[in-house]
């Protein structure tokens, strides 16, 4: 997982640069990726070709919303060798000669659809899910959920590092690993503690103005 | 633990998406009677803490890997099952759709795996020992550890079952990855065990009120809830017992082979009893149990260890006259 350190670079983060992908309506950016990860799923492995095309077509779509090459090599160095290893596991346990056309049929499956999720969380902001979630009639209370935790999360990610900072300050990030782990354990329950906290501060504050438990979004009101 | 697009057939992942979406409707249902008002702002932060906590790294003792807390049964212990269940789905939501961490198509199998098992599964296990063991602090530390142990590999066994009915892999033998599987998970589930163990004591020793008792349930759900509890420990058991099924014949087997109707289904596919050797040298059977084994001891141990820590933590502040209040 990545370090609290550095927040991770999301839709919302970054530059709003269009592109054409950007521009599609957002239920044809999920359903494109969906399409594309059921395909790839689909395509049985003795035609492979079309599972060659549709991995040109994500690529494609790739370039075409401005993801650059440096981007794409950092997050497949992380996933590709856990893949690797996965799909390795089967013929190594079994010795059949089966599954090795099994294993090769997983790498490009799993690459393919890897490939049309991060096309997807590059061109689709996570407000826009949100109301698109919100048009698709999901449950108001849901969608209310997900966007309250969307909006605290970077707040308890700034929360994690300053306890982390802290703890660092005091013992130089050393110590047994009965000692690290016992503070990890402490630094969680902290964050758990000050969560809850926040929350009932919050649930006040909501409260104070007019909260009665139903979910009222803009949208209803036009 | 995420379940990545394309190892799932995608039949096997829609009919998971079916289920959780069912699950998750029904939480909502329970928890607007739960929470009421303040069911948004406390799930919602609670799904916030879940995401920042498991950035955390825990050192696991001697080996190079680190792990990290899942949270499921932390969860559920801290809000209730619905709440925990809820707070899951939406970890495992924008993990998928904002860091590409799991599939987006197998979405509805992680928060199956992990949300309800996780926090339905490991909520009732932890209410049932909570009824056995009663209600102080060791007691509840220990039947969370215990549950956290349990739902981790009741989610490992689940998996596996979701594998072998994926398309996918009827033309070779799972049982290697079975294997792995639950090694891995043994490990995993010890890990989560412990750290959820940890953090609820820390807890319970600052705000106690922070972790309720389960609230008495007429009869029909109490028999219910031992029925999920049994069923997640069953499923627990299972995965630590699926590799022995190679050793011999099972029930079954040996009842047609002395029958005689061991011709008729010669065209069985050998889904999860084919009979392959397993030739690595730390996949074998016996790897399971001595994982299992080792594992069980260790939570066992965890969950006194952390109950008797949890209790002289509280015993002390209450000494200091609760100065740390």
């Amino acid at each position: 997982m990545a370090d609290p350190g550095s927040v991770p670079r999301t839709s919302e983060t970054r530059s709003p640069d269009e592109s054409v992908c950007h521009a599609l309506p957002s239920g044809a950016k999920l359903a494109l990726t969906l399409l594309a990860i059921l395909s790839a799923g689909l395509i049985p492995l003795e035609l492979w070709p079309a599972q060659g095309l549709l991995l040109a077509a994500v690529f494609t779509g790739l370039s075409l919303a401005g993801v650059t090459l440096r981007y794409l090599a950092r997050r497949l160095a992380l996933f590709l060798p856990l893949l690797f290893v996965f799909g390795l596991s089967i013929p190594v346990a079994s010795g059949d000669s089966l599954a090795w056309n099994w294993t090769v049929s997983l790498w490009l499956r799993c690459t393919v659809s890897f490939l049309a999720g991060l096309w997807l969380i590059h061109v689709l902001p996570f407000r826009e899910l949100l109301a698109l979630l919100r048009r698709w009639h999901f449950p108001v209370v849901f969608v209310a959920m997900l966007g309250f935790m969307y909006r605290y999360v970077f707040i308890l990610w700034d929360e994690l590092r300053r306890l982390r900072n802290a703890r660092d300050a005091r013992d130089f990030g050393g110590g047994s690993r009965w000692r690290q782990w016992s503070t990890s354990a402490q630094m969680i329950g902290l964050l758990l503690l000050r969560a809850m906290e926040r929350a009932e501060r919050t649930h006040r504050a909501m409260l104070a103005r007019g909260w009665d438990g139903s979910v009222r979004s803009l949208d209803d009101a036009s | 633990m995420h379940i990545r697009d394309g190892i799932l057939g995608p039949e096997v992942c829609v009919a998971a998406a079916v289920l959780s979406a069912g699950a998750v409707a029904y939480s909502l249902r329970r928890l607007r009677v739960d929470l009421e008002d303040r069911a948004v702002p406390l799930t919602g932060m609670m799904a916030a803490m879940v995401f920042a906590a498991q950035m955390v790294n825990f050192p696991l003792l001697g080996l190079p890997v680190s792990g990290h807390l899942l949270g499921g049964v932390l969860a559920a212990v801290i809000l209730g099952p619905w709440a925990g269940c809820l707070a899951i789905a939406m970890v495992l939501i924008v993990q998928a759709v904002l860091f590409s961490d799991g599939g987006l198509l197998s979405l509805g199998a992680n928060i199956l795996n992990m949300g309800v098992v996780g926090a339905w599964g490991g909520y009732a296990v932890y209410a049932a020992l909570r009824r056995l063991l009663g209600n102080g602090t060791a007691a509840t530390v220990s039947a969370a550890v215990i549950a956290a142990w349990l739902s981790v590999l009741a989610a490992a066994a689940l998996f596996c079952f979701e594998f072998g009915l994926s398309s996918n892999a009827t033309d070779f033998d799972p049982r290697g990855v079975f294997t792995l599987m639950v090694v891995y998970h043994a490990l995993i589930g010890v890990g989560e065990a412990l750290i959820t163990g940890s953090v609820l004591a820390f807890v319970l020793s600052r705000r106690a009120d922070l972790v309720p008792s389960p609230a008495p349930i007429g009869r029909v759900r109490e028999v219910g809830r031992f029925v999920v509890a049994g069923l997640v420990a069953s499923l627990a058991v299972a995965a630590l017992l699926a590799p022995f099924k190679s050793e011999r014949p099972d029930g079954l087997d040996a009842v047609s082979q002395r029958i005689g109707f061991a011709e008729l289904e010669q065209e069985r596919p050998p889904l999860l009893l084919g009979d392959y050797e397993i030739p690595l040298p730390f996949a074998g059977w016996w790897s399971v149990s001595l994982a299992g084994l080792l594992g069980t001891v260790v939570v066992f141990t965890g969950a006194v260890v952390l109950g008797g820590v949890a209790r002289w933590q509280a015993n002390r502040l209450t000494l200091a006259d609760g100065s740390d209040g």
